[in-house]
């Protein structure tokens, strides 16, 4: 069955002949080793030196899928961003480690750069960005501060035409990998949030370095690390936005990062549900397979109900910003919903497997370790708790900003 | 050069059931370019690259055929054409050549087509040489690799079970690639976007001067079944993999397959 079937008032053919075309890529070049890089991740010791990573991310990005939902003006595809939830959601149906890629480099760092850039960084680096010749990350993130962001230690201190930073940042997804950063620190510790700013730092900047986080639960196959950062000189032109804007550029980002978490686990339950049809039909138990017994049924209908009720929630996410409308609402409920139930989701499969589903001979117990890190990042799911209560009573609202993320416009992005 | 690539839609996998009437019910399958076909257009295209010219992508088939058009045209094909027309629904492989063959002819300066050795849905991979005769071109079958291609003449190799064959033709001409003659590209993104709007044109049998004598199948259907489900495997005990290795050998010389 197509499970994609159907969604023609948010998709048109276009998104279908991208869809296939993610599809193939991900088929061809990834699917097929992405046991041994798992693995790989798991063996991790030392510093980064794993030869994968590199290359399966230019290929996204001579793809173009890096910049798929931004201008061809600024090296972009020219799609929408419901493109860009497409290209999340088949990318996670075989690793996580590759949406990730599309969170951090395209959702986090390339979206805010169109939002919140000036002309001249968006030349100098959402361009090369966009095209997948410089990869890109997102570091809000520090040892003593998660959730309440605004604890972070982290500052900038201005010094004639530059800003000098300083702290560490860590969980940063392509630590190791990428050129450029968006980085949050304090210019006015006293300010609380109203004292963060943001800048572009690149690697090759004195005083950056990273190493990897060994370890993980999940996400093995791709890269995780710390930033520090020791008086690093940044031109003051590398700020982004305005002093002080920094907690609210960082907030806004995670409108368009959360998206592609959502859009990628939808991509999990899809593949969580089709592995489990595959191996129903094939496995036999008390001489019909077991796809026959009612409570395996059950599983298999929930696994649909979730992804069905978890792509509708993305795509209408994604509509509103092809509108030019704020959607952290929309968003936040997508992500914890399609997050939380991509665990499920892949627990069940695991379930429907059997022993068979306790190894990685089978793809879903890496589904399950994959799927339970994006319940913590981009906002764990309390905190999305918490907001939708939040909007619910009346507690919160969206104020305007003074950049919003630009609508879609199919004329001027081709 | 212009080079026209006929390439069919096909459903993802051939799952499909089997209407009463005996057509094929492939609701809710995905459906694709043919395999080979894919093939045959990244063919078109490397040897457009180099020689210039057009590449067109003809397809015969209702209009939700044209997602896959657009593919080609996303691919890099520079024209396209759907032959569509509710008198096509029924067609066998003749008259299906037949159409392509009389559109061909119509489009009037083509110098190559190309297409798939089969499809992988009704597989009689008799379509190219029956366009060939109909065309009244050469055909050359199991094309592995072009190794030339030029104005008026073409250079092909047939990759053929136990050997691979050279054969030179003059043009125009009919070849059918197979799997392996080349990588096919994905389509590029900012194509997809500029391909979206284009016009696909549409011919129906009147436009091609097509009559129902000419699409009276010559093959009718007489019944359709699936295949019977391939019989089980045997799994070889042993205490160890040698073990087993041996017994596999033993079994293998007893049925003389070694
Ligand atoms: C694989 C991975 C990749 C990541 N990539 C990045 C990245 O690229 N960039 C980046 O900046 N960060 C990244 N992160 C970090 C991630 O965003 C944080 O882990 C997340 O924001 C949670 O912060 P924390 O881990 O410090 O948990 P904490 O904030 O310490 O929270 C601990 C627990 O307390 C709960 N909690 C906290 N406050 C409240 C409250 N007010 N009410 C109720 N419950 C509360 C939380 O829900 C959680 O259960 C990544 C993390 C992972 C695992």
């Amino acid at each position: 069955m197509d499970f994609t079937a159907n969604y023609d008032m948010f998709l048109t053919a276009e998104h279908d002949i991208l869809r296939r075309t993610v599809r193939d890529f991900a088929e061809k070049e990834v699917a097929p080793h992405i046991r041994a890089w798992d693995r790989s991740g798991a063996a991790l010791d030392g510093p980064e030196t794993r030869q994968h990573i590199l290359p399966v991310l230019k290929r996204m990005g001579a793809l173009g899928l890096l910049g798929i939902c931004l201008p061809a003006r600024l090296g972009g595809a020219g799609m929408d961003y419901l493109a860009l939830a497409v290209v999340c959601e088949e990318l996670e149906r075989v690793d996580s480690f590759l949406r990730v890629v599309m969170s951090v480099h395209t959702g986090l760092n390339s979206l805010t750069l169109f939002q919140w850039g000036s002309e001249e960084q968006q030349q100098k680096y959402l361009v090369p960005q966009a095209k997948g010749e410089q990869l890109a990350a997102y570091c809000l993130t520090e040892p003593n501060s998660g959730t309440d962001a605004g604890a972070m230690l982290s500052t900038a201190r201005r010094d004639g035409d530059s800003y000098i930073l300083n702290g560490e940042k860590t969980w940063i997804s392509l630590a190791d990998v990428a050129d450029n950063f968006l980085v949050f620190a304090k210019t006015d510790p006293s300010k609380g949030n109203r004292g963060i700013s943001c800048f572009i730092v690149e690697r090759s900047m004195p005083g950056f370095s990273s190493h990897p986080i060994h370890g993980k639960l999940g996400v093995r196959a791709g890269n995780t690390g710390s930033v520090v950062l020791q008086d690093v000189r940044v031109p003051a032109a590398n700020r982004v936005g305005e002093e002080g804007e920094g907690f609210k550029i960082a907030m806004a980002a995670l409108d368009n990062g959360r998206y592609t978490v959502a859009a990628g686990a939808t991509g999990l339950i899809q593949a969580s549900l089709e592995a489990s049809l595959r191996y129903a039909r094939e496995r036999q138990t008390f001489g019909v397979p077991i796809a026959e017994h009612q409570l395996v049924k059950r599983m298999i209908s929930h696994m649909v109900r979730k992804l069905d009720t978890s792509r509708l929630l993305v795509y209408r996410a994604g509509w509103m910003k092809n509108q030019g409308r704020r959607n952290t609402r929309e968003t936040t409920l997508a992500k914890w919903h399609a997050t939380v139930n991509s665990f499920e989701a892949a627990d069940d499969a695991i379930q429907i497997h059997g022993a068979y589903g306790y190894s990685d001979e089978y793809p879903v117990e890496r589904y399950l370790r994959n799927a339970r890190g994006a319940i913590i990042y981009e906002g764990t799911r309390e905190l999305q708790e918490l907001l939708q209560a939040d909007f619910a009573l009346g507690n919160r609202e969206n104020r305007p900003l003074r950049r919003e993320l630009p609508a879609y416009d199919p004329e001027a992005w081709t | 050069m212009h080079i026209v690539v006929c390439m069919k839609q096909v459903p993802r996998d051939n799952s499909v059931k089997i209407n009463a009437d005996l057509t094929i019910n492939a609701d809710g399958i995905e459906q694709i370019m043919n395999l080979f076909d894919e093939y045959a257009v990244e063919e078109a295209l490397q040897w457009n690259e180099k020689l210039g010219g057009k590449v067109t992508v003809l397809s015969i088939g209702p209009d939700d055929w044209k997602e896959q058009v657009r593919r080609a045209l996303a691919m890099g094909a520079t024209d396209s054409l759907l032959l569509s027309d509710p008198a096509f629904a029924a067609l066998d492989v003749l008259g299906a050549a037949r159409v392509a063959a009389a559109a061909i002819k119509k489009l009037g300066d083509v110098d190559l087509v190309l297409c798939g050795r089969n499809s992988t849905d009704d597989e009689s991979a008799a379509f190219a040489p029956a366009l060939a005769r109909l065309l009244g071109w050469p055909q050359l079958t199991y094309v592995g690799k072009i190794p030339a291609l030029e104005a008026g003449k073409i250079v092909a190799e047939r990759h053929l079970e136990e050997v691979i064959e050279t054969v030179e033709a003059s043009l125009p001409a009919v070849a059918s690639v197979i799997k392996g003659i080349n990588e096919p590209r994905y389509p590029s993104l900012l194509r997809i976007r500029k391909v979206a709007k284009v016009e696909i044109p549409a011919w129906s049998a009147a436009d091609l001067g097509l009559t129902s004598a000419d699409l009276a199948p010559v093959l009718n259907l007489a019944g359709r079944v699936p295949p019977p489900p391939r019989p089980k495997g045997e799994m070889i005990d042993g205490a160890s993999a040698a073990e087993k290795a041996a017994r596999l050998v033993d079994k293998l010389m007893e049925a003389q397959v070694i």
